[in-house]
């Protein structure tokens, strides 16, 4: 079981805590004692890869059953890989240290696209064919789920299944299934059909995709009775019923998120029309403050951490956070852990919950208008003005703090030149907020990041018919803004935008792009990611040797085109989204969820009502 | 204050764990176990641990020293169990004293090498009067003499003992002298080693436990 060369591969690594296991709180198991070995993987490195939240929810939901063990494994950085490469060594999990390719399944979750090529790098270093039509009987079932996977058209070849929606809500199905499945001594396809009933799983290839002579869909239709028309997501109805874990594996290196985090809510009341996340994950369904306290406790507990994290999509539209964190400050103060929270609202930022929560350590504080002008929020859908801004800093700067971050996008569908501008002028005012208030310390400097992304179009958001700006209008709208800022107090950061562009092309990608992926892999993509490792012209190759052009995805569709992702349901109606796409276009806003109810349709998917955003 | 000192071991489950990580490693342990720990001053406080004696990536040892300060007194017994329960796999405290420390009297520690290879015999390796290795600093390369940090070395059937310099005042590595080894011995070359600490003793070799 255990791989040969191992330790003296690890000697000779970076950080081979990453590889080699051993945790506190990971899962330990005897391999002969279950039924069901499931590899969790996820296709980044371990440092980012261990800070991702559903896996730690998965893998626990999935350990909690006596039949099945479930373990993990990450992409290798470069030196290991190529350590592995030279002595032999396949990928392996990090508890038992046993080779991926004798697992009952591999699960991959898909968190963003540019780690598309780490998801073949995987199979490759597993040895397990890449292509789901050349496994078999003996291979696992490599299982694809994460946002990612509503438009998983680009990976449809390499994988044997999806699972749409939360994860949690659909395994355990997928497990009983599994081992009905193994003691009836079915094939390999006999499972895949068996689990295609079930609601939220894809199987692409039992779908037969046929396309009009200019590359885009004809048809999408399932070639065997039991794949079903439309996939519908999943989605956990009540949470404060779903079982969240009492212990997080502690790495022993530093990760990105080295906390304990508490899951406050599912979804966003928001709307905002660029984020896909606020779609995917409707309807807002909240924990309430008792359930949080009691996970809070346990982590605590359990990891010791001296860090606790609230996560959602944005927590301060929590309806309870006064009470949730009165009692959750009640409980860290006295156990000496410091509590942090994220993303913060421009229109309702509580300056004396970020002086309570940050009472130990002051960090930057950091704003998201997303756009310059009020017009171009409007288009977003944003909803907040820049006098909630300039409140919300001055308030800030009057607290004692003296630095913050604005973020933004530009290449925003409808948007024109004095939009960008305007996110220098924004910013400038944000420096005025500094100097026109008297209580702040004006012998200390004010500084101002701006931190500029490239929008990218999503599946399942009203802006998934727009165009994407070409890596050259990108380059122009940077390259102007650069000359807008001239304030000595503003510091602009931009990000590389040859990456968004391409991540435009697989988030909007269809099956054609298979192959893309495969040509990009065999001349060495990986690790896209990362900055160091990210080579445009070895993707361009691809795309050229293909014959494939990236302008095809990032072309602006009609509503009558049929999409990649027209076969799975969200919830979210499209008419909804078409309806949002036409508001965008004249600048005109839609309420939140909590202020008026825009029928998106979600209401439907929550029966149980409790908690939930459509029935408060 | 009430200081106590703490032995314990770190085997295969933890080698790979670097000095810094294990620092916080040990930090969460000692909340985990809800002991009173005592905690710095300052605007971000942390749990008040000093420890002896880095151990190197992919080290194992028995002797590794710590010392803890708590805010209230507990018996010794009490503070071994509960910190045991809470360590993970590959850390275990094999014994808990308390009063003064021996700490900065630490000089010299034994470490059990085994090579893939040992050599026949380390005599004439050790008569040198010097033995010049390259090390790198800040500044560039630069040149050592090691030989007056090596107090003993020792070929067994199946491993190598050395004693060699540790602690603040000088320190010296036994993967050096195995490369220093590789280096000055005509013909030899160790191969992949396994380094393990099992002793540290003061400047007159008086073990320090």
């Amino acid at each position: 079981m255990s791989i040969k060369n191992l330790d003296k591969v690890l000697k000779r690594v970076q950080k081979a805590t990453r590889y080699s296991g051993g945790e506190l709180n990971s899962v330990i198991k005897n391999p002969e004692d279950v039924k069901i070995r499931y590899a969790f993987a996820f296709p980044d490195t371990y440092e980012v890869g261990m800070s991702h939240l559903g896996m730690k929810i998965l893998y626990h939901i999935l350990n909690l059953r006596p039949d099945t063990y479930c373990e993990r494994t990450f992409a290798p950085w470069i030196d290991m890989e190529e350590e592995m490469r030279k002595e032999g060594i396949p990928l392996f999990t990090n508890e038992t240290h046993t080779p991926v390719k004798e697992f009952d399944f591999l699960g991959i979750t898909l968190q963003y696209e540019m780690c598309y090529s780490n998801v073949l790098n995987m199979l490759s270093l597993a040895g397990i064919p890449l292509l789901s039509s050349e496994r078999g009987e003996d291979d696992p079932f490599v299982n694809g789920g994460g946002p990612c996977s509503y438009n998983s058209e680009p990976l449809a070849d390499f994988f044997d299944f999806f699972t749409m929606g939360e994860g949690e809500e659909v395994i355990g199905e997928l497990m009983d299934a599994y081992i009905e499945w193994k003691e009836s001594g079915g094939k390999r396809i006999d499972y895949l059909k068996r689990i295609a009933k079930i609601e939220g799983i894809y199987v692409p290839s039992l779908y037969d995709v046929t396309y009009n002579g200019d590359g885009t869909i004809k048809s999408m239709t399932p070639n065997c009775p039991e794949a079903k028309p439309k996939i519908k997501k999943r989605i956990i109805e009540d949470l404060d019923k779903v079982i969240y874990p009492d212990k997080l594996i502690v790495p022993f290196c530093d990760i990105v998120h080295d906390r304990a985090n508490i899951e406050v809510f599912r979804g966003c009341i928001r709307g905002c029309r660029f984020c896909q996340a606020g779609m995917i994950y409707r309807p807002v369904r909240e924990k309430s403050p008792d359930t949080l306290l009691n996970d809070a406790c346990n982590l605590i507990n359990s990891t010791g951490y001296e860090e606790m994290g609230l996560s959602s999509l944005s927590t301060s539209d929590y309806t309870e956070l006064e009470t949730l964190t009165d009692k959750l400050l009640n409980l860290t103060e006295k156990e000496k852990v410091s509590l942090s929270l994220p993303s913060l609202r421009v229109d309702n930022f509580s300056l004396d919950l970020m002086q309570r929560v940050q009472k130990v350590r002051k960090s930057g504080l950091t704003f998201a208008p997303e756009a310059g002008s009020q017009r171009m929020r409007d288009v977003i859908n944003k909803n907040v003005s820049e006098e909630d801004l300039v409140n919300s800093a001055t308030l800030a700067f009057e607290g004692g703090w003296n630095s913050v971050k604005l973020y933004f996008m530009i290449g925003l569908p409808y948007e024109e030149m004095e939009d960008i501008a305007g996110i220098a002028r924004l910013a400038e005012k944000v420096v005025e907020c500094y100097y026109n208030s008297e209580k702040t310390n004006k012998r200390r400097a004010v500084n101002v990041t701006l931190s500029v992304a490239s929008f990218v179009p999503k599946p399942f958001t009203p802006f998934q018919w727009a165009p994407q700006d070409t890596m050259e209008t990108l380059a122009e709208k940077q390259l102007f803004l650069k000359g807008e800022v001239r304030n000595r107090h503003i510091k602009y950061n931009y990000h590389q935008n040859d990456i968004s562009v391409l991540e435009g092309v697989f988030a909007r990608g269809d099956r054609k792009l298979g192959k893309v992926l495969l040509r990009a892999h065999s001349l060495g993509c990986k690790l896209d990611g990362w900055n160091e490792c990210f080579n445009l012209e070895l993707w361009k190759q691809a795309f050229s040797d293909c014959g494939i052009d990236m302008a095809f995805y990032t072309r602006e569709r009609s509503y009558d085109e049929i999409l990649p992702w027209d076969i799975v349901d969200i919830g979210v109606s499209t008419q909804f989204m078409k309806n949002e796409n036409e508001k965008a276009k004249k600048a005109a806003t839609t309420p939140n969820c909590r202020e008026k109810c825009s029928g998106c349709g979600a209401a439907a998917l929550c029966k149980t009502k409790k908690g939930c955003v459509c029935f408060e | 204050m009430n200081n106590y000192y703490l032995t314990y071991e770190r085997t295969e489950k933890t080698k790979y764990v670097s000095h810094l990580d294990f620092v916080r490693m040990f930090g969460r342990a000692m909340r985990r176990a809800h002991l009173p720990i005592a905690f710095s001053e300052g605007f971000n406080p942390h749990p008040l641990l000093g420890f002896a004696l880095p151990l190197s990536v992919g080290y194992t040892s028995e002797c590794e020293i710590l010392e803890i300060t708590l805010t209230e007194p507990l018996p010794l017994k009490e503070i071994m169990g509960r910190l045991n329960e809470v360590l993970p796999q590959g850390v275990k405290i094999t014994a808990v004293s308390e009063g003064k420390s021996r700490m900065k009297a630490l000089d010299y520690a034994l470490y059990i090498v085994r090579a893939e290879n040992l050599p026949e015999s380390v005599e004439e390796f050790l008569s040198k009067e010097s033995i010049l290795i390259e090390k790198k600093t800040k500044s560039g390369i630069k040149e050592t003499d090691i030989r007056p940090d090596i107090k003993s070395i020792n070929v067994m059937q199946d491993r190598m003992e050395m004693v060699l310099r540790a602690g603040s005042r000088a320190n010296l590595k036994p993967e050096v002298v195995i490369n220093a080894m590789n280096k000055y011995i005509k013909g030899y070359e160790s191969g992949d080693c396994e380094y393990h600490r099992k002793k540290i003793f003061d400047a007159q070799m008086s073990e320090i436990n």
